[in-house]
């Protein structure tokens, strides 16, 4: 750091303190926004950082102007999170930042207008970053870490301040996709629940009046929780409409979505092309994609097994597990095909006997009961349309459309 | 010499604060329009792929397998 003088440290928190001052008077939320961004590290920031460490009692300069000293609750505290923000104590950073967040919620609740929302904004991300970083600092130190937890509280006051009626319900949504980043990370997924109702059960607010960037952002998280759900035509419509309108430059972004979309699509029988796999680096579908085309099953549990690790971390493994019956039926339809070729008087009837020959050859081995308890879960679950002739040890294929698409439409349960 | 307990390790910790897919904020006053061509990624699904083509390598091999065997019952 370079040499700061008392005077020049002197200048710089007199300055911070006018502009902050201004910020609030002109209603200005954009600069006021910038005055409160911690992790922002903008040079002005720093440089107060820098002046605070330097003068040390800056208390008594926000105490002598009452234009300043009306907002010392917010400032004082921000101003402490700034010297160990720099110093890299974050532990002391998050709690002295929650301090000034707790000051200016009420401050932000009593002005009528939505004019600070950029700033409340400003204060619902930087509480969450810095509640990680003091989180991470305390695991660290062996100490348990809940200060995410207590950012997920006061954002939970934060929503409560907007979600009612006014022009400050349109930042509600941000501060939902917030929360659930803070859930996503704890694993307390649940919790999304009341703030989802709160948004989808509001008659008073069109989900479409909400910024662009939040719906986005909402319709990964939900859509993620409909996957987790197995619900997959609610997961679908939700994952594509974060697809549809995602910034189209935030490829990092859009491979997220696709990364849970395409599990989706694939067990309503939709496969994704070639070229979005490539251009989205998802190879881990490759052979997923190509086990269903070609009804090969070992392939998949080949597939499944070789990115288990990935596939259980984003919470897709179980749904990937279950496109074996998709992929049952792709294998029997070829041996139906196959035999249409030699014989098509007789390809509707299949002997089990024929399927445990082609599984043997696929290395899975199983006996005439296991192949004859799999096709009847097909037929169950209307993947294929038939009866078993048990005698003689045959499925009999309806003649018309033996091997039922999916049509969009998830398999049976 | 006896081995200790090991004391839970902090990997497990921050572990537990793992999201990978923590989806990336966009600009605060962001808006955009998603122009025609830049919809194709939405347009990338088949759904019409469950063709009866059995001329593909794994078919093949499949058609000798049933075939051979065929005879020994």
């Amino acid at each position: 750091m370079a040499y700061l003088s008392m005077g020049e440290a002197h200048r710089r928190i007199t300055e911070y303190l006018n502009r902050f001052s201004d910020a609030v008077s002109f209603q200005d939320g954009a600069s006021l926004k910038q005055l409160l961004s911690v992790s922002s590290n903008s040079p002005s920031l720093l440089s107060l950082a820098d002046s605070l460490n330097v003068f040390q009692d800056a208390n008594r300069l926000i105490k002598q102007s009452e234009k300043y000293s009306q907002f010392g609750e917010i400032i004082a505290p921000f101003f402490r999170c700034m010297q160990s923000y720099r110093t890299g104590n974050l532990l002391d950073a998050y709690h002295a930042f929650e301090k000034a967040a707790n000051a200016f919620l009420p401050e932000f609740r009593n002005w009528e207008s939505a004019w600070a929302l950029e700033a409340l904004y400003v204060v619902a991300y930087e509480i969450r970053i810095l509640a990680e970083r003091a989180d991470r600092e305390l695991a660290f130190n062996g100490k348990s870490p809940e200060k995410l937890k207590g950012a997920g509280s006061f954002l939970m006051k934060v929503f409560g301040v907007l979600a009612g009626k006014g022009p400050k319900r349109v930042g509600a949504l941000y501060v939902t996709c917030q929360l659930f980043k803070i859930y996503f990370k704890l694993g307390t997924v649940n919790l999304c629940r009341s703030v989802i109702r709160s948004i989808e059960t509001a008659r008073i607010f069109d989900f479409e009046e909400f910024p662009k960037r939040d719906k986005v952002t909402y319709m990964y998280y939900t859509g993620r929780l409909e996957v987790f759900n197995e619900n997959f035509p609610a997961a679908d419509h939700k994952l594509s409409y974060a697809l549809m309108h995602c910034h189209p430059h935030n490829e990092a972004n859009i491979r997220m979505i696709l990364k849970y979309l395409i599990p989706v699509k694939l067990s309503i029988g939709i496969l994704p092309k070639d070229w979005l796999l490539e251009k989205y680096g998802l190879v881990e579908y490759n052979n997923v994609i190509q086990a269903l085309k070609r009804g090969d099953l070992r392939l998949l549990r080949e597939a499944l097994q070789e990115h288990e690790d990935r596939f259980l971390r984003s919470g897709v493994f179980l749904v990937l597990e279950k496109l074996e019956l998709q992929v049952y039926q792709r294998l029997l339809k070829k041996i139906y095909i196959i035999q249409k070729q030699r014989d098509p008087s007789k390809a509707h009837q299949m002997k089990l006997e024929v399927i445990v020959k082609a599984l043997k050859w696929l290395e899975i081995d199983m006996d005439l009961d296991e192949v004859e308890c799999i096709v009847a879960i097909l037929i169950y679950k209307n993947l294929v349309k038939g009866y078993f002739a048990h005698k003689s040890k045959v499925v009999v294929l309806s003649k018309q459309d033996p091997f039922p698409k999916l049509n969009s439409k998830p398999v049976n349960s | 010499m006896a081995t200790e307990p090991k004391p839970a390790t902090e990997d497990v910790k921050i572990d537990l604060f793992e999201d990978d897919d923590e989806f990336e904020e966009f600009e605060i006053n962001e808006e955009w329009k998603v122009k025609e061509e830049e919809k194709e990624v939405t347009q990338q699904w088949e759904d019409d792929w469950d063709d009866d083509d059995v001329n593909d390598d794994f078919s093949l091999q499949l058609r000798k397998e049933l075939e051979n065997n065929t005879p020994k019952n």
